[in-house]
């Protein structure tokens, strides 16, 4: 995926207006089969795989031992032994890793997809209505977070209501289309095109999830930090019935308290902040951006930063610090930064 | 990259593809069209301060688009006596006209002859950019 087609700006507000689409082939996708494929993810996934039912899909994170967070993922149940795992394509051979050696001592059997499935994600709240023109059958039937069998440009796919903006949309798993040769996932791309999405790249996929407040593995999350101070309390679950990695670790930050925590900043003074900049109270350092940029929709600099937990109410005043200046912010709520009424899936339903 | 990189003769350059151009008592300065179609849309600019001295290679500013940062270097050795105000709403100046209506600054210099010696003229430059693009 190019950094842009067009522009970051304009691509950014399709997506937000009406419909972009996005090659994301290079994600990690993984088969997890067999009598046991249950159990085995809910002890390496922080969320109730459990509770899923055929066709719905649940978001989480893979935690160490420790909780620090080896990748945030979705999960996808097909059928009671068939599961389908994403993950992040940075960290594609690293997860593998991670699945497997876990796998020991559950019957499961994993299959890494990656390279045997195209992958489009098309988002925006036009994206139902531009997916119908090409497929055999309503895509807009599929539920939030669900996942359906659909005929795409005539070919056999998965289709997500997922993705990674915000916005309404769909992640269409293209199947049987090596990455070699990726005829269908062409033709699928090309007939999206012509059905009115706008060609979308990594540039504009950064400011979307930024601006839903949607977490960069590698920026806002790692092995160093857990989901209790990332924000991501709400995808572990600690009364389901199973342990699971990390669970222990985790409930002992969760009794203590964090030291940090993920915020939200938007600048009340002109500049942009980025990842790595630090965050002042006065003459005192008190954090370090994650993430950080001009919010196109919006049309203001907004960044995630992790400060000490006193600093999490929403309208405190913090400085970043922007080569020599230190320039004035605020903390916002940032999951999402917009106004959800509108922008972003909950608007469309509504 | 699908257009030609424009480089304007008459102008001194950087190999950080700033730009500096004599006008009377003054150096106007700015980034070059092959730094600004790198960048692309440019959504802000961080200009030098009206007043402030600035030696030649130091930052004294910085050129943004949504996903990179690009430091500004002083291709000049003077006093900054003005600093272009447009630029605040209209960054995007830089990407339409980098050698007329996006220029930076103006400078007042204090050396010039010793600093255009460290500079490259368009000839030159041109072969720099060349060696760059792909």
């Amino acid at each position: 995926m190019p950094v842009w087609y067009e522009g970051i700006i304009s691509e950014h507000k399709a997506v937000r207006e009406a419909c972009g689409i996005f090659d994301t082939s290079h994600m990690g996708r993984v088969y997890a089969e067999g009598p046991e494929v249950v159990k085995f993810l809910d002890y390496v996934d922080t969320n109730d795989i459990g509770a899923l039912t055929d066709g719905k899909g649940v978001y989480g994170v893979m935690c160490k031992p420790d909780g620090g967070i080896v990748d945030d993922l979705i999960v996808y149940r097909q059928s009671t032994e068939k599961f389908l795992v994403v993950y992040n394509a940075g960290n594609r051979a690293k997860d593998f890793a991670w699945l497997q050696k876990n796998a020991k001592g559950f019957k499961v059997k994993l299959t890494d997809m990656s390279d045997k499935l195209g992958m489009i994600a098309i988002q925006g709240p036009k994206a139902a209505e531009v997916l119908a023109k090409i497929s055999a059958t309503d895509p807009g039937a599929i539920e939030r977070f669900n996942v359906a069998p659909l005929k795409i440009s005539g070919f056999d796919c998965l289709a997500a209501r997922t993705g990674y903006t915000g916005e309404d949309g769909f992640e269409v798993f293209i199947l049987d289309d090596p990455v070699v040769s990726p005829t269908k996932s062409l033709k699928v791309w090309n007939d999206l095109v012509a059905a009115g999405a706008k060609p979308c790249g990594l540039g504009a996929r950064d400011s979307l999830r930024l601006e839903a407040g949607l977490w960069l593995y590698g920026n806002d999350i790692d092995e160093t930090t857990n989901p209790v101070e990332a924000g991501l309390k709400w995808v572990v679950k600690m009364k389901k019935p199973s342990y699971f990695n990390g669970k222990r670790a985790l409930e002992g930050i969760i009794e203590k308290g964090v030291s940090k925590t993920l915020v939200g900043i938007m600048l009340t003074e002109r500049g942009i902040p980025r990842h790595g900049y630090e965050v002042y109270d006065g003459e005192k350092k008190i954090g370090v951006i994650t993430s950080g940029g001009l919010a196109p929709t919006l049309d203001e600099s907004i960044a995630l930063a992790y400060l000490p937990p006193e600093y999490k109410e929403p309208g405190k005043e913090v400085q970043i610090k922007i080569r020599a200046n230190l320039v004035k912010g605020k903390i916002v709520k940032h999951h999402p930064f917009y106004d959800e009424s509108k922008y972003g899936w909950k608007r469309v339903k509504a | 990259m699908t257009d030609e990189v424009k480089v304007e003769t008459g102008l001194y350059y950087t190999s950080e593809h700033e730009w500096a151009k004599p006008s009377g008592e003054v150096v106007i300065i700015g980034i070059s069209d092959y730094a600004q179609s790198q960048l692309h849309e440019i959504v802000y600019v961080e200009p030098p301060k009206k007043d402030a001295v600035v030696a030649q290679g130091e930052a004294i500013g910085a050129v943004e688009s949504v996903k990179a940062v690009s430091d500004f270097y002083s291709p000049v050795t003077g006093t900054v006596v003005e600093v272009n105000e447009v630029l605040m709403n209209s960054p995007e100046k830089i990407n339409s006209d980098p050698y007329g209506e996006g220029w930076i600054a103006k400078v007042k210099p204090s050396n010039w002859d010793a600093n255009v010696a460290k500079l490259m003229d368009a000839e030159k430059y041109k072969q720099h950019v060349s060696t760059l693009k792909h």
